[in-house]
C-alpha cells in the first residue's frame, strides 16, 4: 500500500494572476505554449510521468485561479500536496511581493504536518520578456528571500522559451519525493 | 440555530470522512492483496459517503476530495489490472454491478479514464457513453460535483488536435461537443437548484449556489485549453453554443459569472472578432444582471491587450472595436433605467480607457464619449454620490494623463461640461490636477483663447463658485490652491505680442472676479508676466504708436495702474507700493516719463495715506529712495519734486536712526554715477550733515533715556558714504571733514557713557584698515588717501 502511495506525488502552484503558472505547466507536461492570456477557473491538474532513481512515479501537478473571484470553493485540493511551487513574474514586483501571501496561505490552509520544513519551490518565471530590460525583481532579491524562508531551492524560467523548466521540475519532484506522507489514521 | 447548524455539519463530515477512511482502508488491503472483487466492493461502500446531502458545498467538496484521492490509487490498480490481462472493457462492465447508482458512476468514470488510455475504443464513444450515464444524478450539487470529476479525469484524454487520442474516429470537435454537452448538464443542475427547498431558504441556497460557481465555470476553462478550438471554432460553434446556454437558462447569478468567464478565459484576439456576438448577448440578459461589471472588465481586458503590444491596434480598427462597444454601452444604458449615475460613468469611464489606448489620435472618440456621459447627467447638477464623482474625476484625468497636453484636453467641447457636476470641493481638486498636469509638462498656453478656456476650466480656483455657500476652506489649503493659480499664470506665453496682451487682459478679467482674498496672489505674476512684455517691446514703440488693437507700453501700463488699483479692496498698500515701483521702473526703461511719473505719484500717495505702521514705512522708503536713484528717464522738475518727497518722509521717519539712515541713503539721489547730469556734491553734503545731525540727537536721547548709548556705529556708517563720495570724487567731501569724523568717532567711543560695543568696533577697525588699503595700494587712489591719518 505504502508504495502505491509514494507513486504518486502532489503539487500545487501558487501565484498572482497573470504570472504564468498554466504556461509553465503546459511547457512542462505538453511542451505547448501560448501567449494568449486565459484565466485559470478553480483547481486544475494534469499528470506527468518522471523517471527518478530508477523508479517510475507519476507528478500530478495542480494549477490554481490565481484570481481570487475564480476560487469559489475554496482550497481543499491543497490537503495530501507534497510540494508547493510558488511562482512570481520577474517584471511585476506585487507578485514578487505577494509571494509570502501566498506561501502563509497555504501552510494555513493545508496545514502540512511539519510546516518549518515543509517543500516549496520558487520559480521567477518570464525572463525573457523584452530581453529581460522590463525586469524589476532581480535575481539577488529573489534569492534572499528564498534563504530567508529556510532556503527554498529557486530557479529562473520563462514558460515561453521552455528555459530552465524541466530543471525546475526535476527539483520539484526530488523535494516532492522527499517530503514524509501523512500518516493517514 | 446558525451555529448549531455549523456544528452539525461538522460531526456529519466528521462522520463521513471516518467512513471513507475506513472503507479506504479496506480498499488498500484489497488492493494490495489484488482482491478486484474486495476492492470494488470497499471503493463503492467508500464513495457512498458522497450520497450525502447534509454538507453544505465546502464541506461537501473536502469531501470529494479525500474521495478523489483514493480513486487514485484504485485508478493505478485498473491501469495495472489491464497491465496483467484483465480486459478493460469487462472491468468497465464489472463496475456497473455496485448497487448504488453515485458510486457506480464514480467507478465507472475511473475505469473509462483508463479505458480511454487503453484505446481499446474510441474515445468519443466513451466519453460520450460516460456523458450520457451522469444523467441518472439528478440532486444539485452530487451531480455537479460528479460531473467535475467526469470533467477532470478526461482532461487530458480529449481527443484534441495533436493529442494521442485524435485519430480518424474521433476529432476535436468530439471533444468539444463532450465539454459542451458536460457545461450545458452542469448549469442546469446549478440553476435549477434554485427552486429546490424551501423559500425560506433561498439566501442560503444562492449563497451555496454562488460557492458552486466555479463547477461550472471550469468547463469554459477546459474549453479555453483545448487546442483545436480556433479562432473559426470558437465563432461557430464555442461562443454560439456557451451563450445560448447563459441566455436561455434566465438565471441573473449564471448569467454574470458566466459573462465574465467567458471574457477571463478565451483570448483578447477572440473576443475582438467576435465582439458583436458577445456584446449582442447582453441585452438578452435579464435586467438584474450587472451589465456593467461585466462590460466594463471586458473593455479592461481589451485595453490592456492594447496596451501591450502597437502591434495588435490594427487589429481593434480592422473590427471597428470602438463603435461596437460605444453602441453597446448605449444601449445597456438605455436599457436599464435604473442603472446607477455612478454605473454609468463607470462604463463611460472604461470605455474612455479603452479609447485612450486603442485610438489615442482620434481625438473625436473621446468628446464623443464625454458628451454622452454629459447627456446622462444633464438635469443631475452638481453629483453628492461619492462614487459616481470619483468616476467622473477618473473619466477627466484619463485624457490628462494620456495627452499629457493641456491643449489637446481643451479642444475637448464636452470636458468643461462633464466637470461642471463634479461638487465644488472636488471641482476645486479637479482644477489643481489640471494645473500639476500643465506644471510637470511645462506646458505653455499660447493663445488667448485657450486661457480663456482654460480659466474656465478651473473657474473653481479663480473665484468662489457659490456665495451661499460658506464652506469652511482650510488657509494652508486656500493659499496653497493659489499659488499654483499664481505658477500657472507665470506659464502663459505668446510671441506675438499682440496675443500676449489679450492673454493679459484675459487672465486680468478673470483675476479681477477672485475677491479680496485671492488678489494678493494673483495680481503679482500678471504684473511681471505683462512687464516682461513690456521689455520685449522696448524700443518699438514709435513705429506702433496709436494703432487700434496693438500692443504698445502705454496701453499695458494704463492696465497694470488699473489692475493695481483693484488691490485697494483688499487693501495692502506695501504690495501694491513695491508693484506700483517695478512698474514705474519698467516705464523708466521704456523712457515714459509721464507714466514713470504717475506710478511714483502712486506709490507715494499710498505711503503718505495708508501705510502707518512705522517698520513698513522704513521699508517702504527704502525700497522708494532705491527705486528712484536708478531713474534716469524724469527732467528736473520733476526728479526734483519726487527727491524733495523722499527726503522729506526720510526725515520724519518715527525713530531717530531709521530717520539717520533713511535720510543719508537719500544722498545717492543727488549724485548717480553714470549719469553727469546729477552729481550734486553739495546736496550730498547736505544730506549727509543732515544725518549726522541726527545722528548726534539720537544719541544724546539715548544717552539722557537709558545712560548708555550704541548709536556710535550710526557714526560709521556715515563715515562709509564719506569714503564713499570721496572716492567718487565729490570735491565737497574733504579731507578735513573725514578726519573729523574719525576723531570724533574714536573719541566717542572711548568715552564714559559707552558701553562698548565689539559689533561698532570690528565695524571701525576694518573701515581704519581700509583706509590704510587704499592708502598702500597707490596710484591716483593711493595718492587721494595719502593725507588721511587713520
Amino acid at each position: 500500500m505504502a508504495s502505491r502511495r509514494r507513486m504518486l506525488l502532489k503539487v500545487i502552484i501558487l501565484g498572482d494572476s497573470g504570472v504564468g503558472k498554466t504556461s509553465l505547466m503546459n511547457q512542462y507536461v505538453n511542451r505547448k505554449f501560448s501567449n494568449q492570456y486565459k484565466a485559470t477557473i478553480g483547481a486544475d491538474f494534469l499528470t506527468k510521468e518522471v523517471q527518478f532513481e530508477d523508479r517510475l512515479f507519476t507528478l500530478q501537478i495542480w494549477d490554481t485561479a490565481g484570481q481570487e473571484r475564480f476560487q469559489s470553493l475554496g482550497v481543499a485540493f491543497y490537503r495530501g500536496a507534497d510540494c508547493c511551487v510558488l511562482v512570481y513574474d520577474v517584471n511585476v514586483m506585487k507578485s514578487f511581493d505577494n509571494l509570502n501571501n501566498w506561501r502563509e496561505e497555504f501552510l494555513i490552509q493545508a496545514s502540512p504536518s511539519d510546516p518549518e520544513n515543509f517543500p516549496f519551490v520558487v520559480l521567477g518565471n518570464k525572463i525573457d520578456v523584452d530581453s529581460g530590460n522590463s525586469r524589476v525583481v532581480s535575481e539577488k532579491k529573489a534569492r534572499a528571500w528564498c534563504a530567508s524562508k529556510g532556503n527554498i531551492p529557486y530557479f529562473e524560467t520563462s514558460a515561453k522559451e521552455g528555459f530552465n523548466v524541466d530543471a525546475a521540475f526535476q527539483c520539484i519532484a526530488k523535494n516532492a519525493l522527499k517530503n514524509e506522507p501523512e500518516e493517514e489514521l | 440555530m446558525i451555529s448549531d447548524g455549523i456544528e452539525d455539519e461538522e460531526k456529519w463530515l466528521a462522520a463521513a470522512i471516518a467512513g471513507l477512511q475506513q472503507n479506504a482502508f479496506y480498499m488498500h488491503r484489497a488492493l494490495d492483496s489484488n482482491n478486484l472483487r474486495d476492492a470494488l466492493k470497499y471503493s463503492a461502500q467508500m464513495l457512498s459517503e458522497l450520497r450525502t446531502s447534509r454538507l453544505s458545498p465546502h464541506k461537501y467538496y473536502e469531501l470529494y476530495m479525500r474521495a478523489f484521492d483514493e480513486l487514485r490509487k484504485l485508478e493505478m490498480f485498473f491501469k495495472e489490472e489491464a497491465r496483467r490481462g484483465c480486459s478493460i472493457i469487462d472491468l468497465y462492465e464489472l463496475v456497473q454491478h455496485a448497487g448504488n447508482i453515485l458510486p457506480r458512476l464514480y467507478l465507472l468514470c475511473t475505469v473509462g479514464s483508463v479505458y480511454i488510455k487503453s484505446k481499446e475504443a474510441p474515445a468519443k464513444d466513451i466519453l460520450k457513453d460516460l456523458v450520457e450515464m451522469c444523467r441518472g444524478i439528478q440532486h444539485p450539487v452530487r451531480g455537479l460535483f460528479l460531473r467535475s470529476y467526469l470533467s477532470q479525469i478526461s482532461r487530458d484524454k480529449l481527443p484534441d488536435i495533436g493529442s494521442e487520442y485524435e485519430g480518424d474516429a474521433d476529432t476535436v470537435m468530439d471533444a468539444v461537443e463532450f465539454v459542451l454537452q458536460n457545461f450545458t448538464e452542469m448549469n442546469k443542475l446549478w440553476v435549477r437548484m434554485q427552486y429546490q427547498g424551501p423559500s425560506r431558504e433561498k439566501e442560503r441556497r444562492e449563497k451555496e449556489r454562488s460557492e458552486l460557481r466555479d463547477l461550472v465555470g471550469k468547463n469554459l476553462h477546459v474549453l479555453s485549453q483545448v487546442e483545436g478550438v480556433d479562432l473559426d471554432m470558437y465563432r461557430d460553434t464555442v461562443l454560439p453554443r456557451v451563450l445560448e446556454q447563459v441566455v436561455n437558462c434566465k438565471d441573473d447569478l449564471a448569467q454574470y459569472y458566466l459573462m465574465d468567464c467567458i471574457i477571463q478565459v478565451f483570448p483578447d484576439e477572440y473576443h475582438l472578432q467576435t465582439l458583436e456576438t458577445l456584446l449582442g448577448a447582453c441585452p438578452l440578459l435579464q435586467p438584474s444582471v450587472d451589465i456593467k461589471t461585466v462590460l466594463s472588465r471586458l473593455m479592461e481586458r481589451l485595453s490592456n491587450y492594447a496596451a501591450s503590444s502597437a502591434e495588435v491596434l490594427p487589429e481593434f480598427l480592422q473590427v471597428e472595436a470602438f463603435a461596437k462597444l460605444n453602441n453597446a454601452i448605449g444601449k445597456v444604458i438605455e436599457a436599464q433605467v435604473d442603472m446607477p449615475i455612478a454605473g454609468a460613468v463607470t462604463l463611460y469611464s472604461s470605455l474612455l480607457t479603452f479609447t485612450l489606448h486603442v485610438h489615442p489620435d482620434r481625438l473625436d472618440y473621446v468628446d464623443q464619449i464625454l458628451g454622452a456621459c454629459v447627456k446622462k447627467l444633464s438635469g443631475k447638477g452638481k453629483l453628492d454620490d461619492s462614487k459616481a464623482t470619483k468616476q467622473i474625476v477618473a473619466l477627466l484625468s484619463a485624457p490628462l494623463e494620456k495627452y499629457n497636453d493641456i491643449e489637446t484636453v481643451l479642444k475637448l467641447s464636452n470636458y468643461p461640461c462633464a466637470m461642471e457636476h463634479l461638487d465644488n470641493g472636488t471641482n476645486k481638486v479637479m482644477a489643481g490636477v489640471i494645473i500639476e498636469s500643465i506644471m510637470k509638462n511645462r506646458t505653455r498656453i499660447s493663445t488667448a483663447d485657450k486661457v480663456e478656456a482654460l480659466f474656465e476650466l478651473i473657474k473653481g480656483l479663480i473665484k468662489d463658485l457659490d456665495v451661499d455657500l460658506h464652506d469652511e476652506v482650510d488657509e494652508e489649503d486656500f493659499k496653497e490652491e493659489q499659488n499654483s493659480v499664481a505658477r500657472l499664470i507665470q506659464m502663459l506665453y505668446n510671441d506675438d505680442p499682440e496675443e500676449m496682451l489679450k492673454i493679459v487682459c484675459t487672465v486680468r478679467k478673470h483675476i479681477l472676479a477672485g475677491g479680496p482674498k485671492r488678489l494678493p496672489f494673483t495680481v503679482p505674476p500678471l504684473i511681471f508676466n505683462a512687464l516682461k512684455l513690456v521689455r520685449r517691446l522696448q524700443g518699438q514703440e514709435e513705429n506702433a504708436a496709436g494703432k487700434e488693437g496693438v500692443a504698445t507700453p502705454k496701453k499695458i501700463f494704463q492696465l497694470l495702474n488699473q489692475t493695481i488699483e483693484a488691490l485697494a479692496i483688499v487693501p495692502v498698500p506695501e504690495l501694491s507700493l513695491r508693484l506700483y515701483l517695478e512698474c514705474a521702473e519698467a516705464a523708466n526703461d521704456s523712457d515714459l516719463e509721464p507714466v514713470a511719473y504717475e506710478f511714483f505719484t502712486q506709490a507715494y500717495i499710498l505711503y503718505e495715506e495708508e501705510i502707518s505702521d512705522s517698520r513698513a514705512q522704513v521699508t517702504a522708503i527704502h525700497l522708494i529712495i532705491g527705486t528712484l536713484q536708478r531713474m534716469h528717464v524724469f527732467g528736473v522738475e520733476n526728479r526734483d519734486t519726487l527727491t524733495h518727497k523722499a527726503t522729506g518722509y526720510s526725515a520724519k521717519l518715527l525713530k531717530k536712526p531709521d530717520q539717520c539712515r533713511a535720510v543719508y541713503a537719500c544722498s545717492h539721489l543727488f549724485w548717480v554715477d553714470d549719469n553727469d547730469n546729477i552729481k550734486d556734491g553739495e546736496r550730498v553734503l547736505l544730506c549727509l550733515k543732515r544725518a549726522l545731525r541726527i545722528a548726534n540727537a539720537a544719541q544724546q536721547m539715548a544717552t539722557a533715556a537709558r545712560g548708555s548709548s550704541k548709536l556710535v556705529v550710526l557714526f560709521i556708517e556715515i563715515l562709509s558714504k564719506y569714503l564713499y563720495f570721496f572716492e567718487k570724487g565729490n570735491s565737497e567731501i574733504t579731507v578735513a571733514a573725514i578726519q573729523g569724523l574719525i576723531e570724533l568717532i574714536t573719541t566717542e567711543m572711548q568715552s564714559d557713557n559707552m558701553t562698548s560695543d565689539p559689533a561698532a568696533d570690528a565695524f571701525l577697525a576694518s573701515t581704519l584698515r581700509y583706509i590704510q588699503f587704499q592708502k598702500q595700494k597707490g596710484g591716483a587712489m593711493g595718492e587721494k588717501y595719502e593725507p588721511i591719518k587713520a
